[in-house]
Order: structure tokens, then C-alpha cells, then sequence
């Protein structure tokens, strides 16, 4: 079932790469809402490590299809060429700072990063590994918000109210995003969630030890090789981890790890820390599609929001 | 069975260019009804081309010839407008047909799912639910 989906994601993939519109995620498999996919996630406990060699389920429609165009052709689909290296930035401290040959994330070029819509990050992300499905591996506590959450259809969202999503669900609400990076921070700018930016520093500044608890937190970053590893705290209790509802409260901590394995592929690791809710960090796995020349529009979602009086939804759920 | 699956996807290929994934800020299923489809067709009142969620009514006349007025949602115009729409692709007196899930709480409301324009071209709506029949 899973290799048809890549296929069909490869066609649509080339079809869309002749294609004047944009299709920035017809390349993935369209979710539904209040479907299959919303459901289910925070398991009771700590899950036993996975048995060695354990294969890859059908999990995570669409988020693997990035990046590997020539897999998987099937039957009456052309095979897409393997995608172009990551560009780098030049090896110039004095213009790049810390991100001096560094890979370069796109703000140097016209284009944009498509983001998926991931609704659950137990169903729809991938472990660290490759496999699926994630295992969050709930305290009691956690089980019980997230059970409420979902048998309320998830009415209570705070993104319903337009507010920020949180961290790491920004690079989970599908609108896109532009990275740049400049010699001490990185900016990432997002139309989602909306129209919001978050500011990486790269100085190498510590944490805060006492931060004001905000919706997108306080970030410090640092390269370990090719990778960019984010560090945030400092959140409120303003935000769910995804549209399914897995909770967090202040202790939560996030680390990001973001890698672009090739063109076309922004990978980001997100490991989740919060002893409040879970029995220990859990990590999962998303990947954003590149989409040259496309810009980002303004999306100001507190416009004309009606729907919250159909919903019944309160605050603070 | 595969073949004929993979004869379905790929056939899909033609709708999913003109389609979006669900772009909703908030709980789809908190709001509407999947498994209550509504198909209407009427004349255009008025049209929000505004975040997060573009919204059309339509006047919709029934056999005695009384008139209800109807919301649709639709995505975000952003979505719409990757997608193929402009903000004058509905316009206040086209008629139009509708069809999408009705809204849970008895409303005149429906999410759109298809929209067909009144030039006859059918455009999906870019809305919090996406087709995803397999």
C-alpha cells in the first residue's frame, strides 16, 4: 500500500514540478479530519525499547515521500530523478558567522518550505529510525488531558483560537516557512500559526535560567556537523504538542534537530521532554518539502474567525 | 486489487492538482459531520474572502419557492489562492453547487468540500476536510 503512495506521490510529484500551480502538498497524502489519523497515541508508560531490525510500517502518509523521488516507481508512474545536493553557505566567518559552510537552509534563495499537516505525532511522524508508529510514552496524567481532548473531537484547540501553536507543531501546521541565517541567529519566519517568527541565537548564550513562559518559547542553537541543534524552554500552557491533543505544561523542553539531506528535504528531528507528562523524552521524526521560486503569503488567521462559536471552545483545555 | 488500486490513486493524480490538503486551524470534526453530506445549489449573497477560513452564502430556494440562506467555509484564501482561486472566483449573484459536510449544531452551515463555479468549473475548496478515499 505504502510503495502505491510513493508512487503515486513520485507522479504527482513530476506532474507538479511541470505544473504552473502549486501543489505545495498534493505530494502528500491529504488528511482527514477527525479521521483515523487524529486518533490514538499516549500510551500508558515507557515502552520497551523496538526488537532489533524491526521494519517500517505503512505509517506517516506522505512525510518519507520527500527527498526520495526515485523510489518506489511502480507501475505507469515516471521515476523522478534523485534530488540535487543540499546547497552550502560560503565559508566566510565574516559574512555567515557560526553558519560560515554551513548547509544552507534556503534564505539565500528564492523559494520556500512546504510544511506538512500533522495532525498526530504518534501516527503520523516516524522514529528517529525510520520506523512507525511513534510510541509516546505517557504518565497517567497525560493519558487522561489526551483522552478528554480527543473525546471533545479536539474542540478545544487552542490553534482554533488563532494563537501560536507551539514548538516544535510550527513545523506541523501546514503553511510554509523561510529560514535565514544570519552570522549569531537564525530566523525562521512562518505564514502559519500566524504569521509568526522565531529567533534561533547562535552566540552561544546559555538558556535562561528563570524564562517568561511564551507560546514559542526561548531558543539557543549550536552546529554538531551538518546538523542544527535547537534548544527550547520557557513555554506556556497555551499550546497542545498537536492537533490530536498530546499535552505539555512549562517543564517542557525541545530539542530540534534540523538537517537538509538534499535539496528538496528539510528534516527535523523533535525530541519532547516534559517529566510532568511523559515517563521519559520521545522523538519523532517530520520532514518539509523545498518548493523553488514560491513565496509566502499573509495569513492573518484572527481576520474573521466564526468558527469558535460553533465549536463551544474554551480556553485553557 | 493492487492493479486496481493503483488505477484509483493515479486517477486521483487529476483531482489532488486541483485540491489542498486540510488546511483547518481547528478541530474539523468538532464542528462538522462527515458522514452528513449536503449538496445545494443556489445564488451567491455574499462572499468573505478573509482568514482563517473564506466563507460564501448562497440563497438556496426550495420546491415551495422559500428562500433559506446557507453558509459554506472554505480554506484559507491562501490556500485557495495556491490552489487556483482568485478572490473574484465567487462573486455575489453566481450560481453555484455546493456540496460538504453539514455542521454539527443544526446550523445553515456546511464545510465545502466541491464547489462547481457558475462558468461550470469544478474546483475542490481547499477546506478542513480532503479527500482521502482510498
Amino acid at each position: 500500500m505504502r510503495r502505491h503512495i510513493n508512487t503515486l506521490v513520485t507522479g504527482v510529484a513530476v506532474l507538479g514540478g511541470l505544473s504552473l500551480l502549486s501543489i505545495p502538498a498534493a505530494a502528500q497524502a491529504p488528511v482527514q479530519q477527525g479521521g483515523p489519523d487524529y486518533l490514538g497515541g499516549c500510551v500508558a508508560g515507557t515502552p520497551d525499547p523496538p526488537a532489533p531490525g524491526a521494519a517500517a510500517r505503512g505509517g506517516g502518509q506522505g512525510n518519507q515521500a520527500a527527498g526520495r523521488g526515485g523510489r518506489g516507481a511502480g507501475r505507469g508512474a515516471t521515476a523522478a530523478p534523485a534530488p540535487a545536493a543540499a546547497p552550502r553557505l560560503p565559508d566566510n566567518k565574516e559574512a555567515y558567522g557560526v553558519n560560515a559552510g554551513k548547509p544552507d537552509f534556503g534564505g539565500l534563495a528564492k523559494g520556500m518550505w512546504n510544511v506538512p499537516y500533522i495532525v498526530n505525532m504518534a501516527t503520523q511522524g516516524r522514529n528517529a529510525d525510520g520506523t512507525a508508529p511513534v510510541v509516546v510514552p505517557c504518565k497517567p496524567q497525560a493519558v487522561k488531558l489526551f483522552q478528554e481532548r480527543q473525546d471533545n473531537k479536539m474542540k478545544d484547540d487552542p490553534e482554533g483560537f488563532c494563537l501560536p501553536p507551539g514548538v516544535p507543531r510550527m513545523m506541523y501546521t501546514p503553511y510554509p516557512t523561510e529560514i535565514f541565517q544570519m552570522p549569531d541567529r537564525i530566523l525562521f519566519i512562518y505564514e502559519g500559526g500566524a504569521h509568526v517568527w522565531r529567533i534561533i541565537w547562535m552566540d552561544g548564550r546559555e538558556l535562561p535560567k528563570d524564562p517568561n513562559p511564551t507560546f514559542l518559547g526561548y531558543s539557543v542553537g549550536h552546529w554538531e556537523g551538518d546538523t542544527l541543534v535547537v534548544n527550547s524552554i520557557g513555554f506556556n500552557t497555551e499550546t497542545w504538542l498537536d492537533a490530536a491533543g498530546h499535552p505539555h505544561g512549562e517543564q517542557l523542553k525541545v530539542t530540534e534537530k534540523f538537517t537538509r539531506p538534499n535539496m528538496n528535504t528539510l528534516r527535523l528531528e523533535a525530541t519532547i521532554d516534559d517529566p510532568e507528562y511523559y515517563t521519559q523524552p520521545w522523538t519523532v521524526v517530520t520532514t518539509a518539502t523545498w518548493r523553488p521560486g514560491q513565496e509566502l503569503m499573509e495569513y492573518i488567521c484572527q481576520e474573521n474567525n466564526r468558527d469558535l462559536g460553533h465549536i463551544g471552545a474554551v480556553r485553557g483545555k | 486489487m493492487k492493479a486496481k488500486l493503483l488505477a484509483v490513486l493515479l486517477g486521483g493524480v487529476g483531482l489532488l492538482l486541483a485540491s489542498m490538503p486540510a488546511l483547518a486551524h481547528h478541530s474539523f470534526a468538532a464542528e462538522y459531520d462527515a458522514a452528513k453530506p449536503v449538496t445545494l445549489t443556489g445564488t451567491v449573497t455574499k462572499v468573505e474572502w478573509m482568514n482563517p477560513h473564506a466563507r460564501f452564502y448562497i440563497d438556496v430556494k426550495d420546491d415551495q419557492g422559500k428562500v433559506a440562506n446557507w453558509e459554506f467555509e472554505l480554506g484559507s484564501p491562501n490556500g485557495l489562492m495556491r490552489a487556483g482561486w482568485t478572490r473574484n472566483s465567487l462573486k455575489q449573484g453566481d450560481t453555484v453547487t455546493v456540496s460538504g459536510s453539514l455542521a454539527k449544531d443544526g446550523s445553515n452551515l456546511a464545510n465545502a468540500r466541491q464547489v462547481t463555479l457558475a462558468d461550470g468549473k469544478r474546483v475542490f475548496a481547499a477546506s478542513s476536510e480532503s479527500e482521502n478515499k482510498q
